[in-house]
């Protein structure tokens, strides 16, 4: 819920149950205000009426005005006085008949007690009333819509520095090299929240970097060493006498060694591809680039059995050549690597994709982790984990995307030369 | 033939400097910037091995001081970035050729030995091993002045074997060599005894005797019977 809609929600209630109560509480003293007035001017009557028998010695003449009805009956003794509320039928007609408030007391005329009644008509109180409770309603109504239109327009105004901030803030990524950019707001609150953002997202990109240029510089710092180590078996395995035993132990070193350096080296390029050092796109002609890397991958898939399926149309794309080189490297590496003897690699390129499939004892991968840095495999231990790193970081830098899917045992990956498609699109088109 | 070394790193220096020397090719070393310089204004280098970050200087200064001095020497650029930026620089300025750290000392020496022959003025560019005559201009191979017929491959690594002659070559080193560094072979050299196989049969048909020599399963060595 939002916070405007909570609090008006409270709001509303609030408002809503402060002016019923003050309504009913209005009403009620108004009407006990207007009783007492009515009461007070029955005494009169009641006063100028024992007046004019003290001094007339005879009931005075029955006027009854329109709101006023003066009626003696003869009793037996005194009674109290007394004030009652009736429904009083005039003229005789066919309605309930007016409300009226009524004062009934005792007199004496001469010897004999009669009972006057004074009775006033109340519609003109009622009517008061009614009418000023329908105005107090009407004006509460005509507040809560006022409040909440204001509250609609002025609140969304009052807000929008905070939408816009947060906005900016769903847009930041840490890699960028802009600072963030929020516009300034007028209301503290929001500047402070504006001048936090910044603060941590300069020192989130201020980490990052920190962080990027150690890892660049470990890698670089590891080149050395790794030169030191590979020439000092290179003149090792020069010497003669060299046992098998330690042939063995040699060429071991060596595949750890060449291990160790494929794995820096790819730290090294996923750096440099973040860092936009492949800058210069061209032309690349990928069928002709693929036909060079299939050749030489040839001969691998030869000693392995590799079953080759190949289907391969023209395609240009605009990207870097060299990262062009690395995707289809590290594609066909990653569909050899983890085939087994006598499996197959299917590959398909058209103008629109290249999808390369291959047959594997790997199980379904998890997409949501396949591109993550050091996914290790269950089966072999000798990739590096990056290899699909690269290909993603790849097709990200050059505007193309890749999908996963794995079917009659074989693992597909497809890249979309243009990011907007997907392989839906393309199962569409070939139904 | 002196060869100059230009590396900080003592250990690769004269990892280098062991491989390279031999009888034809005598190794210097200079292990930092102004060594270099001193070095290279008294004599003249057939190749200089460069490093590019050195203490106290750059060794894209050198290049620029050598090519101030109208030297001719070849310079072979030895660099832990493997930046596409420092391979261009580094050949504008007058670099023969770059090679990106950890390299093997094989590669290293077939890449000193093809700037010495690039630089050689006598126009000879024909290389000669025992019977066997490499054309670089015509990339042919004769034995005895027959003809052989290699392929683009095997071509190659001839000219890999004859530049580390009675030297052992790692199989990793051929791969690397002959595949690129990217191709990740996963361990499995077995592809590269097909090459091998064709190569040696070739050159024995031909008349040639057998020079490539298994070494323990871990590499191969070309050199007289």
């Amino acid at each position: 819920m939002k916070l405007f809609a909570k609090y008006s929600r409270i709001n509303v209630v609030a408002t809503v149950i402060i002016f019923l109560i003050a309504c009913i509480a209005f009403y009620f003293t108004l009407h006990y205000v207007l009783m007492s007035q009515i009461d007070q001017d029955l005494k009169i009557e009641q006063r100028e009426i024992e007046t004019f028998v003290r001094e007339h010695n005879r009931l005075p003449e029955n006027i009854s005005v329109k709101d006023q009805l003066i009626r003696y009956q003869p009793i037996q003794k005194n009674i109290t006085s007394r004030f009652t509320t009736h429904f009083i039928k005039e003229h005789g007609g066919d309605d309930d008949g007016e409300k009226f408030r009524q004062l009934a007391f005792s007199i004496k005329v001469g010897t004999q007690w009669y009972q006057a009644t004074v009775s006033k008509s109340l519609e003109a109180t009622e009517n008061l009333s009614r009418s000023i409770l329908i105005i107090a309603f009407i004006t509460i109504l005509v507040i809560l819509l006022v409040t909440f239109l204001i509250n609609r327009i002025v609140l969304k105004r009052i807000w929008k520095p905070f939408y816009q901030s947060l906005d900016t803030v769903k847009d930041f990524k840490v890699g960028e090299t802009a600072p963030l950019q929020l516009s300034p707001s007028a209301i503290d609150e929001f500047q402070l929240m504006n001048q936090t953002l910044e603060k941590i997202t300069r020192q989130a990109k201020l980490d990052y970097l920190s962080l990027k240029t150690f890892s660049e510089n470990a890698s670089h710092e590891i080149q050395t060493p790794l030169a030191v180590i590979r020439s000092k078996l290179d003149l090792i395995v020069q010497d003669e006498s060299l046992t098998q035993k330690q042939s063995e132990a040699l060429q071991a070193a060596y595949n750890s060694l060449q291990k160790l350096t494929r794995l820096n080296q790819s730290l090294l390029l996923l750096a440099k591809i973040e860092n936009n050092q492949f800058g210069t796109i061209q032309s690349v002609d990928l069928k002709s680039m693929l036909e060079e890397k299939v050749a030489d991958f040839n001969e691998l898939w030869q000693t392995e059995n590799i079953l080759l399926h190949a289907d391969l149309l023209p395609a240009v794309v605009r990207m870097n050549k060299d990262l062009a080189e690395i995707l289809i490297n590290n594609v066909l590496s990653n569909a050899t690597r983890h085939n087994y003897n006598r499996g197959e690699i299917s590959i398909s390129l058209t103008k629109d994709f290249l999808e390369v499939a291959n047959t594997s004892k790997q199980p379904m991968l998890n997409e949501t982790m396949l591109y993550r840095r050091f996914l290790k495999s269950i089966h072999r231990s000798d990739s590096n984990g990056l290899g699909l790193s690269i290909i993603k970081q790849i097709c990200d830098t050059s505007g193309f995307s890749i999908q996963y899917n794995f079917d009659e045992n074989k693992h597909r990956f497809v890249i979309f030369f243009n990011a907007a498609k997907s392989y839906s699109d393309e199962s569409k088109a070939n139904q | 033939m002196k060869i100059l070394i230009v590396e900080d790193e003592k250990e690769l220096s004269q990892s280098i400097c062991d491989y390279l020397s031999n009888e034809q090719f005598t190794c210097e070393q200079a292990f930092d910037f102004q060594a270099a310089l001193e070095k290279i204004s008294l004599y003249d280098y057939a190749c200089i091995v460069l490093d590019i970050t050195l203490p106290n200087g750059s060794g894209m200064d050198i290049l620029k001081e050598l090519k101030t001095d109208n030297k001719i020497d070849g310079v072979l650029i030895i660099s832990a970035k493997n930046s596409i930026d420092d391979k261009v620089t580094g050949l504008k300025e007058g670099a023969d050729d770059y090679l990106s750290k950890p390299f093997h000392l094989s590669e290293l020496a077939a890449r000193v030995e093809a700037i010495i022959r690039r630089k050689s003025f006598d126009g000879k560019n024909i290389i000669q091993f025992d019977t066997i005559e490499v054309d670089l201009n015509e990339k042919t191979v004769t034995v005895d002045d027959s003809l052989v017929e290699l392929t683009k491959k095997e071509y190659e690594l001839l000219l890999y074997f004859i530049s580390n002659k009675n030297k052992v070559i790692s199989k990793n080193a051929i791969v690397i060599h002959l595949w690129g560094d990217d191709m990740d072979t996963a361990d499995n050299y077995d592809f590269i005894y097909t090459h091998i196989k064709n190569l040696r049969r070739k050159l024995m048909k031909a008349g040639a005797d057998d020079y490539i020599k298994s070494v323990y399963g871990m590499g191969y060595k070309f050199s007289l019977a």
